[in-house]
């Protein structure tokens, strides 16, 4: 292990982590907005599975990253509508919409299995890229990853600065009351959910785009169950998620870059399960602070609302 | 009103057929088609037996209001369990052997279930994704298994055990697919139906499920019966893992199971909770997973049109379960 | 307001209500529990609709379709149940809703202004302090603020008093005669006869959904309200039996509770109760009386000291343990915790005997002893309801309570802790379940009753303990009640160990 190592490691953690923030930070929103979306893994596959068509048949990048974020918001629009407007129960409702997500995206990506479609690219910012060590991790990634990050700081700036943000954190604390303030708690909690679809679905369309160099069946491959994990890890904080989101990311690559040094190819398996061990680790951990963590839970969260009911 | 969202669900997958270039008509043929001859139908017959178990499972932590979404890895960990019984055991009779592996497969389920209970029970750990991490575990677990230590030698490289002894598969029906493994399913719906129905811990889940603190005060130990449920509906689903094994593929390969376990929360949600309407709901499903072959085969569709109608039913029915709440609010008052 | 009608299915709510209200008055809302006065109050904040009738507002018809709207129309209402969000800051919850400011929250600005507000009234109120850290009376300010800040000309109060000390209760009261100095008007909705007496400049009875009469100050006279309320004759006292009571049946000894807040709820506390006996216990809620009975039932455990039945101490049993010990308990909290709505009549009524013959032998239940357990006690405590097998949702407030002190007291308890058993139940229910206690008396349990009603208190209780900050200030005989000094106590200006 050298330093190479060490650079390829921390670049692929990046492109690990950035899906991993992108479907994080959408699903903060959702569920501070008091919506539990456990659709997220359908999502993210159907904006993979439309940012490939997209990029496969037209060529073009931009229109693949635009209607992947509206495939996914129209999945996560089922989800609301079914939520908020028809207090089904959310966990139930999610699962539909997951199993959805992830049957259309195989029904419908079947006749490209195997195609390879335009990629991003990566582009280098000058100068800063060529630091040794730091510049290629750094500065030298896709546009998405910058997106990520600026994603979650303009987001985390919202939820806690902004009238808006101050809104959507209320109608997760208590719907009651904000609507009884005026506030339209159906349309907040709409938004936010279209919100968390359309950046899932900008999550996928990164894998099928850039992770991946050619469409498969199960290209999500659970990134979306553990987006879900993230958003309680991170506390509900997008600064927390990037943090998150980078630490998981980085035991994705690891697992991928210590098979490819030859370590582990006995067991791969073993270091596969690092990240969902580490998930059930956090949880624990957050758990057992969760009393202190008062702060943390938004306390209508999967509670559908129903005025007039107090 | 059930019958009609399963109906309407079914039927909205049209627009999706016709986005691939099939002409519906053919494709919802196909799927008739199964249930209309006779090797269709005790082959859904077959592929409901694990689905079966694994739903009636589910019943019960889900009548708590625990969301067990670790069905899929419990019956894995079954599977897996069974197969390290033939692996011990070769020799012995028929007898033994099945009722060993049969044990097994419940114990280990059931462990795998009792993890994210008493997480839950002690800590208020997410049981969502305890479940769903553990799901991935057990997955891996196997495969590290089938890839590895217990990969048949002269399997040509795949990921498979080697096939199992006569003596360690269930008897089955001439002429079918269809195993013992349905007589045992049909047994617990009636096991579990009277559980949930005439015992106390029936009532316990009963009122855990309506308000945690209204259990506390009435009594109820909410660890006991967490532990409790999630060891009997985790090894439910561990029975359905070793159905699969001894059962249909006779050997342990890298994914035994198509998601079976994620199907049997859907098929609970319909039936609604209650173990005797999961027979009929599973063997429907049982079908459609029959469909989705012939489909796959037929028309060159996916296989993963089966879950695209699983999804649209469980989307219909949650929608009409939410209009039949209204109506009987309305009709109380 | 004119003609209002609101209609809820089975029962009018409103039924051609008209109210009138003046600039510049304290204008008090009496009734019932049911009376209608808070659903009229409700119109008024645009948080329902009339199905008929008109609302004028300075001479202007006007349709008030959300609270938004009201607030607009310079009306805004203070409910009982404070919707305020808890982990949020007070500026936050005043800011919430509101236009400016429109994107970045400017805190400072807005921070002067509150403070400017809570200094006029004299409501002292820190501006970044979270909601959790503040005690009722405090957050009730920043209910109030929240109104005042939007420049709320008509202040509605929804039994405002319910959570509040005496001497907090005398803050209010000059609250609202400064409002009323300043032109502005407040409603005034109770059911407590001298709060109304002392603060209304006028005051309008409302019975089963429709106008009684409105009365000016100077016709204002307690029993003469009282009868309009209830439409009959009230008896201010019950008769009990004299009873001798017996040995400590309860004995807590320096019993110390932690509460939800990270502090203990209940200090070095020591009380007895005998057999035969009725201990009274008064104060504001939230004194800690909650967290005490909790304690008591195998809810919430305690930090230290003994709690001991008949002389066996239990603090460390579970709750099944002390229900068959015969500790029977009627909890605050009736729909979420003593008689789940989901659950049939008969399933209820089970609900803490289920494990005991002959409703179960352990693994199986008694599905035929169930139901003739439910139709036993239905009769005998008349409940009313449309059978064993309704859901519980359907029962009437009343009804439910009967439900639930028909299962606590069906097993022969030894004692019984009843928390506010009689709030927001109407005047029959009301005197029902009081009289089931003092049956209870009689028949030599001892009964542990929290109660904010000091009427209640004074006319069951045999002895009386006031509570106040999680300590008990006052303990004596019925008899020798004064109620000044209780007050006092109440709001911790006293002590009589």
């Amino acid at each position: 292990m050298d330093v190479a190592f060490f650079v390829s490691l921390l670049a692929h953690t990046v492109q690990a982590g950035t899906p991993l923030l992108l479907g994080t930070v959408g699903e903060i929103y959702a569920e501070r907005s008091g919506v539990l979306n456990l659709g997220v893994e359908g999502m993210m596959a159907m904006g993979a599975l439309t940012a490939f068509a997209t990029s496969f048949y037209t060529g073009n990048i931009g229109l693949a990253l635009a209607l992947a974020m509206i495939a996914a918001a129209l999945l996560s629009l089922v989800h609301a509508f079914l939520s908020i407007t028809m207090r089904a129960n959310q966990i139930v409702s999610g699962l539909a919409i997951t199993i959805l997500g992830l049957g259309l995206s195989g029904f419908l990506g079947k006749p490209m299995i195997g195609m390879t479609a335009l990629h991003l690219s990566s582009f280098s910012i000058p100068i800063l890229a060529d630091i040794p060590v730091v510049g290629p991790i750094l500065f030298s990634q896709d546009i998405l990853v910058y997106t990520s990050i600026f994603a979650a700081l303009v987001l985390w700036f919202v939820l806690f600065k902004t009238r808006l943000g101050l809104n959507v954190r209320s109608v997760g604390e208590n719907p009651a009351m904000a609507d009884s303030l005026g506030l339209n708690v159906y349309l907040i909690r709409y938004v936010c959910v279209l919100v968390g679809g359309a950046m899932a679905g900008l999550a996928g369309a990164y894998l099928s785009l850039l992770y991946t160099p050619l469409w498969i069946e199960g290209m999500t491959a659970g990134k979306g169950w553990i987006v879900i994990a993230l958003t309680i890890f991170a506390t509900w904080n997008p600064l927390r998620a990037i943090f998150g989101a980078y630490l998981f990311g980085g035991v994705i690559a690891l697992q991928f870059r210590l098979q490819a040094i030859g370590i582990g190819t006995e067991a791969p398996q073993f270091l596969l399960m690092l990240p969902y061990l580490t998930t059930i680790v956090a949880l624990v951990l957050i758990s057992l602070e969760a009393v202190r963590r008062r702060m943390g839970v938004p306390a209508a969260l999967g509670l559908p609302y129903v005025r007039g009911e107090s | 009103m059930p019958v009609v969202s399963l109906v309407l669900g079914f039927l909205s997958a049209a627009p999706l057929f016709l986005a691939v270039g099939v002409n519906p008509i053919l494709a919802y043929r196909q799927v008739l088609g199964v249930f209309v001859n006779v090797d269709g139908l005790t082959e859904s017959f077959t592929r409901a037996i694990p689905l079966l178990l694994a739903s009636i499972g589910l019943c019960l932590p889900f009548k708590m209001n625990f969301w067990n979404i670790g069905a899929e890895g419990q019956l894995f960990m079954g599977a897996f369990a069974a197969t390290a019984i033939v692996f011990m055991l070769p020799d012995s009779s028929a007898f033994v052997l099945l009722g060993s592996m049969m044990i097994a497969g419940f114990i280990f389920g059931g462990i795998w279930g009792l993890i994210p209970a008493y997480l839950k029970a002690r800590l208020e750990t997410n049981e969502v994704l305890t479940t769903l991490m553990l799901n991935f575990v057990a997955i891996l677990w196997v495969d590290y298994l089938v890839y590895g230590p217990w990969r048949d030698p002269e399997g040509f490289g795949f990921p498979l055990t080697p096939m199992f002894p006569l003596n360690a598969r269930l008897p089955w029906i001439p002429g079918t697919r269809i195993h013992a493994g349905l007589i045992v399913g049909l047994v617990c719906a009636v096991l579990v139906y009277i559980f949930l129905a005439r015992t106390r811990w029936g009532y316990e889940l009963k009122v855990t499920g309506e308000s945690r603190l209204a259990a506390k005060y009435a009594g109820i130990d909410y660890l006991k019966l967490t532990l409790l449920v999630m060891f009997i509906g985790g090894g439910l689903a561990g029975l359905a893992g070793m159905g699969l094994v001894s059962g249909i593929v006779l050997r342990l390969r890298h994914g035994i199971s198509p998601g079976y376990g994620f199907s049997a929360i859907i098929i609970a949600w319909l039936a609604r909770l209650n173990p005797l309407a999961a027979v009929p709901v599973s063997i429907l499903f049982g079908g459609l997973l029959v469909a989705g072959d012939a489909l796959q085969i037929g028309l060159g569709l996916a296989f993963a049109t089966t879950s695209v109608f699983q999804a649209l039913i469980l989307l219909f029915v949650v929608g009409a379960e939410v209009l039949t709440r209204y109506k009987v609010a309305l009709t109380w008052e | 307001m004119k003609g209002i009608v609101k209609r809820f299915p089975g029962v009018d709510a409103n039924d051609h209500v008209d109210f009138e209200l003046q600039a510049g008055e304290a204008h008090g809302l009496l009734g019932e529990n049911g009376a209608g006065k808070t659903t009229l109050m409700n119109v008024l904040y645009g948080i329902l609709r009339p199905d008929e009738g008109e609302i004028y507002i300075r001479g202007e018809k006007v349709d008030i379709g959300s609270p938004r709207e009201a607030l607009n129309l310079g009306i805004g209402m203070v409910h009982q149940h404070f919707k305020l969000v808890e982990p949020h800051t007070v500026l936050e919850n005043i800011l919430l809703g509101l236009k400016e400011p429109a994107f970045i929250l400017n805190v400072k600005d807005a921070a002067n202004k509150v403070l400017e507000i809570s200094k006029r009234y004299e409501l002292p109120i820190d501006p970044e302090a979270r909601i959790w850290q503040l005690s009722m009376g405090e957050r009730q300010r920043v209910e109030i603020l929240k109104a005042l800040y939007r420049g709320a000309k008509i202040l509605v109060l929804d039994e405002p008093t319910s959570v509040l000390t005496p001497p907090e209760t005398r803050e209010l009261f000059r609250f609202i005669a400064q409002m009323a100095r300043e032109g502005r008007s407040v409603v005034f909705i109770t059911h407590k006869l001298d709060e109304v007496m002392a603060v209304s400049d006028r005051v309008t009875v409302l019975r089963a959904g429709r106008n009684v009469d409105t009365l000016d100050r100077e016709q204002l006279e307690k029993t003469k309200l009282a009868s309009m309320m209830v439409g009959r004759e009230v008896l201010f006292t019950l008769s009990k039996s004299p009873v001798v009571p017996g040995e400590p049946v309860l004995q807590l000894n320096q019993v110390t509770v932690m509460g939800d807040k990270g502090f203990p709820a209940v200090k070095n506390l020591t009380l007895a109760i005998r057999k035969g006996e009725i201990l009274g216990v008064a104060g504001i809620a939230g004194n800690g009386q909650r967290e005490l009975t909790e304690a008591i039932a195998g809810m919430r455990p305690i930090l230290s000291g003994q709690v001991r039945l008949s002389g066996k101490e239990i603090h460390r049993e579970s709750i099944s343990r002390r229900i068959e010990d015969g500790i029977a308990y009627v909890p605050e909290d009736r729909v979420g915790v003593a008689a789940p709505q989901g659950l049939t009549v008969a399933q209820d009524l089970i609900l803490r005997r289920y494990r005991q013959k002959p409703f179960s032998n352990g693994v199986f239940l008694n599905q035929n002893e169930i139901d003739n357990n439910a139709e036993t006690l239905i009769k005998e405590f008349k409940i009313m309801v449309s059978g064993k097998d309704a859901p519980a949702r359907t029962l009437s407030g009343g009804n439910l309570q009967k439900l639930i002190l028909a299962r606590e007291l069906s097993g022969k308890p030894r004692l019984i802790v009843a928390v506010y058993p009689t709030r927001g139940l109407d005047v029959g229910a009301t005197e029902y379940i009081r009289s089931l206690l003092l049956k209870q008396r009689e028949a030599r349990s001892a009964v542990l009753m929290v109660s904010e009603d000091l009427d209640e208190i004074l006319s069951l209780s045999d002895r009386i303990a006031v509570m106040y900050g999680g300590e008990i200030v006052g303990t004596f005989p019925a008899s020798e009640a004064n109620v000044e000094e209780i007050g006092l106590m109440m709001g911790g200006s006293l002590r009589k160990t």
